[in-house]
Formats: C-alpha cells, structure tokens, sequence
C-alpha cells in the first residue's frame, strides 16, 4: 500500500505524547514519581494514569504532567560543581578528614567506638 | 437481613440472573481486546474494564447462589446458550473499536440506571453490593463516555463507523429493560424503585444531552421488547463455546 493510500483511508494518527506519573501512596506521604504513560490528550492521559497506577487501590492520589511541560534542568556546572560545597549542607564541613589529619599529627588513634 | 419470609425468591432470582449475565457477557466479549485494543495503554484500560465486569458477575452469580443453594460456577458455565439471560444489545460481538464502544455506551449508561433504582433497595445482600458496584461504574461511565465523544467529533472514518454501530446496536439497545419475569413482586418488596418501563424513560432522559450534543441518532424502541432476554443468536453461541471451553474439557475437575 502506498503511503498516500493509507493516508486516504486513515483518519490522521493522533499524536501521542509522553506524560508522567506522580502518586501518593497513603495520605501524608509525599508525591513521588510512578512513571509515565502515552496517550494522545489530557483525557485519556488521566485515563492511563488511573489505569496503569491506581486501579488496584495503589493510589490515593496522582498528579499528571505532560513531560514537555516538565521544566529540565540537568547542567552539571549548575548542579555538580566542582569545587567543595559541604560548607552548604545542612551539617557543615565534612570533618572526617580533618580530624584524621589532626590525629595523625598529634599521634593520636582514631578512639574506639564505646564499649557501652 | 429483611425477613426472608415475604421475600420473592423467584422474582429475585430473575433478576439476579440478569443482571449477573448482563455483566458476565460484555465483561468476557470485551476481554477479546487484550493484547489488540488500539494502544498498550488502552489494551491494559479495556481489559481492567472487562474484569471488573466479570468481577461483577461473580459477586451477583455469588448472591443468587447463596439465595437458590446452587455453585455460582455451575450457573456461570453449565447452562445451554439459550439458558442465558443477558440482553440482546449484549448478542452483538465486539466488532471493530467503534462498535465496542458503542455497545459499552449503550450498556453502562442503562446498567447505571438500573443500578439507581437498586441502591437501598429492601434486600440487604443485593442494596449493599449494588452500593460498591455503582462506585466502580463511576470509572466506566467516564472512560465509555470519553470515547463516545472523540470517536463523534472526529469526521470521517471514526464518525461513520460509530453511526454504523449505532444503527447496528439502535434497536436492541433498550433490551436492558426488558421486563423480568414477575416484576410487581419485585417491586411490591421494595427491592427495586421502579419498573422497566419507568427505568428505561429515565435512561433515555439520561443519555438524550449527550445524543444532542454529539447529534447522534437515538436508540429507537427496542424491536421484540418482550423476548429481549431470550433468542440469542449465532454470535453469542460462538461467544459462548469460547468461555465454557476449558470448563466443558473436562466437567468437574476441581480447578
């Protein structure tokens, strides 16, 4: 069959996107991301998204996105830059190795952990 | 549990049957599209859908069992094609997407209905699991609903073969109200609301916004109303051979 043939027969092809899944197992817990589904529309996505994440009771609630509404930020100098950042962490520096050069200058072992 | 005394067992009986073979029938013809609907998330919709419904009717197969001391499997398998008690709209096999829909449209919009006039019906067993199913038809109102609509707004191929369907299904498709067998006992009990008649007004009240809005043809009045339980033909009997196989390949077995 020629393509323009089938084109004749065939009304046009919805287009079908990509949307992703988010769903809250139990209340109080936080949204987090199930997957994704195919489907041509909003309508039939949260028909998919229904039927593929919450038909067997997995579900007390889902969020639906179109992916290309999903802003994507994925640049490491902007997410993994390389210089030390642990100052930024909510627990500070990371001593671990400062205090084992500490020890080492003083001649101190690493004490034990207690016994107690 | 109402006192069994007064309880119109026979009547009873009716209408669990068809109701539970109503839902047996379009549940295992609509598991046909396992693996073949149009897309793999509509094949796992579709086929979701169809459980349910057999789900359906082994719960009412359950109830009827319980009230006539038989195998809910036994009345599922071991009866002949013309035992069943199902509407003729159902004797329609699947057909093409459109006809699918089409049939589904039809059935989950009157089941809806006649599930209505049940909710706190008089018989308890009955009024509590018609109080669960009607959550779950929720679901299938909107999915058959949702692609009535596309499947008429889109001109051309989906359109027409949609009106076929339509034209195919039209005069079976007020078989849902087909009158019971003994219905005033049914109703003097106050297990259902209303009668057939005033069930299948309400459901084409219902379903009339819709037809306008799409401007699609109404379902005309049913052809035979009287032996719209009865006279299945050749489709179902396929149908039928299909879902009886294995049970008949070797009677008895314990499975």
């Amino acid at each position: 069959m020629s393509t323009d043939e089938s084109a004749a027969a065939a009304p046009a092809t919805p287009v079908l996107e990509a949307w992703e899944v988010f769903r809250r197992e139990k209340d109080g817990d936080p949204m987090r991301h199930g997957g994704s589904v195919m489907a041509p529309d909003a309508e039939l996505a949260i028909h998919y998204a229904r039927e593929l994440y919450g038909r067997r009771q997995e579900s007390v609630r889902l969020w639906v996105v179109r992916r290309d509404d999903i802003l994507d930020l994925d640049d490491p100098d902007l997410l993994q830059p390389p210089l030390d950042r642990s100052f930024k962490k909510p627990g500070g520096y990371v001593m671990r190795d400062k205090l084992a050069a500490a020890r080492e200058q003083s001649g101190q072992a690493k004490p034990k952990a207690r016994s107690k | 549990m109402t006192a069994t005394a007064a309880l119109p067992t026979t009547a009873l009986a009716g209408l669990l049957l068809a109701m539970a073979d109503d839902e047996f029938v379009i549940g295992f013809s609509d598991s046909e599209w396992t693996g073949i609907a149009p897309l793999l998330e509509e094949d796992v919709a579709m086929s979701s859908l169809a459980q349910d419904e057999i789900g359906h009717a082994a719960a009412l197969y359950g109830l009827l069992a319980e009230l006539t001391a038989t195998d809910p499997d036994a009345i599922a398998y071991d009866r002949e094609p013309g035992e069943y008690r199902h509407c003729r709209l159902l004797d329609h096999g699947r057909g093409d997407w459109a006809m699918t829909i089409a049939r589904r449209y039809l059935y989950d919009t009157a089941d809806s209905v006649r599930l209505d006039a049940l909710v706190g019906g008089s018989w308890t067993p009955l009024a509590e699991l018609v109080g669960k199913l009607v959550r779950e038809e929720r679901y299938h109102l909107m999915h058959a609903g949702t692609w009535l609509d596309r499947l008429a707004r889109t001109d051309g191929e989906a359109r027409d073969r949609l009106l076929a369907a339509l034209a195919d299904l039209g005069p079976d498709a007020a078989t849902v109200f087909t009158p019971l067998p003994d219905e005033p006992a049914l109703l003097d009990a106050g297990i259902i609301a209303a009668d057939s008649a005033e069930l299948e007004r309400r459901w084409r009240a219902a379903i009339a916004p819709t037809f306008g809005r799409l401007d699609l043809p109404m379902p005309p009045a049913a052809r035979e109303p009287e032996r719209g339980r009865q006279d299945h033909g050749q489709e179902f009997r396929w149908l039928w051979g299909e879902f009886t196989m294995v049970r008949r390949s070797d009677p008895g077995a314990i499975w």
